[in-house]
């Protein structure tokens, strides 16, 4: 969009003379797939002597905005692509590598696990976010009012979320919760505070400060988000971790998603809790 | 006396030309440049003025997903935060620069005041990470009479930033002290004033302008700062109170300009004019209350030499 690209223009043209020379490889996006990306772009650097920038400004959603504005080679996103992602960049082909795979975990604080909270069902869930349900004492636990830290607009784990709640984020009802970012803050968050409920990324659901309690799902099976649960498919809130490239990715940008893509790679995705890819299945649906 | 005249150097013999060229053509260089920032606002904004109208920010309900901007819960959040901060700085900050000025020998307070101003260039990140870390529990356990939710709310924000621009605050009023002439200090003592009666008597007064410029400017660094009021404000949307002059609403979750401006959502906006365009409202809005609050302290700062 020709005005909005306008704007960046006077930032553009000074970080333009700086960054023109060295071609480093910009990487942003999603917290969740950040830690498994610093770690192979350290690979990088140390044997090709690359130049990498990783960076978690915005989330999935300012992933694909740096990579559409061309401030990024690579987004990272812990969601799938949305058509909204090319309406808003048309010239922008996004393609999409699949390196992993992350269950979304609903966790609470200490208090809360304490206090008889494992398991909630799908219909609970919504009625805590939209603010039916405000003690836990509703839901088996302690009596104690809850406090849902939302994730930002715009985050691949909020997206996946209201997906799962409503079929389509778009759908969501407008909810007032306080807000967290990053993965970091949102953990931080709930351990810190009694009562707290928030959505995160399993593999930091360390189950020590911060609980992923177990989802009862409609033919009232109940699974907690483990390893074993996702890769079989059973816990019902999964969501991929993903590269994107404008088309398919060329010199150090292919370099980085070979790596992600090699026994190398997917062993960090396992070293920092997520599930690489399935063999059968290596593209993915 | 009169000061204020053997400074401005009105009677100097004229420049070399070249000189005064560059100084122009810097200074042109520096006032295009926020010309032509204030016009990239004003040209992004536009699509959300043509769509709402500028009314449409001052409401109290902000809902992308329903295309509601309504910014008022926001500019009450920034305002709350910025009024505890300037309570809590007032005192405390021009305590310590009467203190720094009228009481320190002059070697100890040049020690002193580098401390001071060493503390102010400290990146707001890591305020915000210590006030993570230390802040949002002791929020949680002194405003427990208020029952929030969490420890990070609106007054989190203000004491954050009272910490955060105090060394802004020390640094300025002790300037503006340490600028009352000798003569005047001289003249009270020989009235027979003692040490406490002339400072408040005699130095404060006088230094009045200075004083509540520095607040000022502190303030204006206040408004702006982002990272880390973000950390601690809650970032919670619509919280518009009740009844606008009671006191529990600060002890709640809310959210200020910058935290919305710092958050993902402008991520979001990008590529829908409108959503866009009313967030770089919120940011002209920003712009407008942080200069002329520049503007006031400046001005204040520029007019504290002596009347007489």
């Amino acid at each position: 969009m020709l005005h909005t690209r306008l704007g960046l223009l006077l930032i553009a043209a000074f970080a333009a003379t700086s960054a023109a020379t060295a071609q480093p490889l910009r990487i942003n996006g999603s917290t969740t797939v950040n830690p498994v990306v610093v770690d192979a772009a350290e690979f990088l650097r140390s044997e090709k002597k690359a130049t990498i920038f990783v960076d978690t400004q915005g989330g999935s959603a300012g992933g694909i905005a740096a990579l559409g504005e061309g401030r990024a080679e690579i987004a990272m996103i812990s969601r799938e692509l949305e058509p909204d992602d090319s309406k808003k960049f048309p010239n922008v082909h996004f393609l999409a590598t699949r390196i992993g795979i992350d269950a979304l975990a609903l966790v609470v604080s200490k208090d809360v696990w304490n206090g008889g909270v494992r398991v909630l069902s799908r219909a609970q869930v919504q009625e805590i976010y939209e603010g039916k349900i405000t003690n836990w004492n509703a839901v088996g636990g302690p009596d104690r009012r809850i406090v849902f830290f939302n994730k930002e607009p715009g985050r691949g784990t909020w997206e996946s979320f209201a997906k799962w709640l409503y079929g389509d984020p778009k759908k969501a009802p407008d909810v007032s919760h306080p807000e967290v970012g990053a993965n970091e803050e949102g953990r931080n968050k709930v351990a810190s505070t009694p009562g707290a409920i928030s959505q995160l990324s399993a593999a930091w659901a360390d189950q020590k400060t911060v609980f992923g309690v177990a989802i009862r799902r409609g033919d009232g099976k109940v699974v907690s988000p483990t390893l074993a649960s996702i890769a079989d498919g059973s816990y019902p809130i999964t969501r991929p971790l993903q590269v994107v490239t404008d088309g398919p990715p060329k010199g150090l940008a292919k370099e980085m998603v070979d790596l992600l893509l090699s026994p190398r790679g997917q062993a960090l995705l396992e070293k920092h809790g997520y599930l690489k890819n399935p063999e059968k299945d290596p593209k993915g649906k | 006396m009169s000061r204020g005249e053997g400074v401005a150097g009105r009677g100097d013999r004229r420049a070399p030309d070249f000189l005064r060229l560059a100084a122009f053509g810097l200074s042109a260089f520096a006032l295009a440049s926020f010309v032509g920032l204030v016009a990239v606002f004003v040209q992004q904004a536009w699509p959300f003025v043509k769509a709402q109208g500028i009314a449409g920010l001052f409401g109290v309900h902000w809902s992308f997903r329903s295309e509601r901007f309504g910014a008022l819960p926001m500019i009450y959040g920034s305002l709350a935060v910025s009024a505890i901060a300037l309570v809590l700085a007032a005192p405390i900050g021009w305590g310590a620069a009467v203190f720094l000025a009228e009481v320190l020998p002059r070697r100890s307070r040049i020690a002193a005041k580098v401390g001071v101003e060493l503390l102010a260039g400290i990146p707001s990140v890591v305020y915000g990470l210590l006030g993570v870390l230390l802040l949002r529990d002791t929020a949680m356990r002194l405003l427990r009479p208020f029952d929030p939710i969490s420890g990070d709310t609106l007054a989190t924000g203000g004491l954050l930033l009272a910490i955060m621009i105090l060394p802004t605050v020390v640094s300025l009023s002790d300037d503006a002290l340490a600028a009352v002439p000798k003569s005047q200090r001289a003249a009270a003592r020989a009235l027979g004033l003692g040490k406490a009666e002339t400072i408040l008597r005699a130095v404060v007064p006088t230094a009045l302008p200075g004083l509540a410029s520095a607040l000022l400017l502190g303030l204006g660094r206040a408004l702006g700062e982002t990272i880390a009021v973000f950390l601690v404000i809650g970032r919670q949307d619509n919280q518009w109170p009740e009844r606008l002059w009671t006191l529990d609403p600060l002890a709640r979750a809310g959210q200020s300009v910058t935290s919305k401006l710092g958050g993902s959502e402008t991520a979001v906006a990008y590529g829908d004019p409108v959503h866009w365009g009313a967030l770089l409202g919120l940011g002209l809005l920003l712009l407008a209350v942080v200069a002329g609050l520049s503007f006031a302290g400046s001005w204040l700062a520029l007019r504290r030499a002596p009347r007489a």
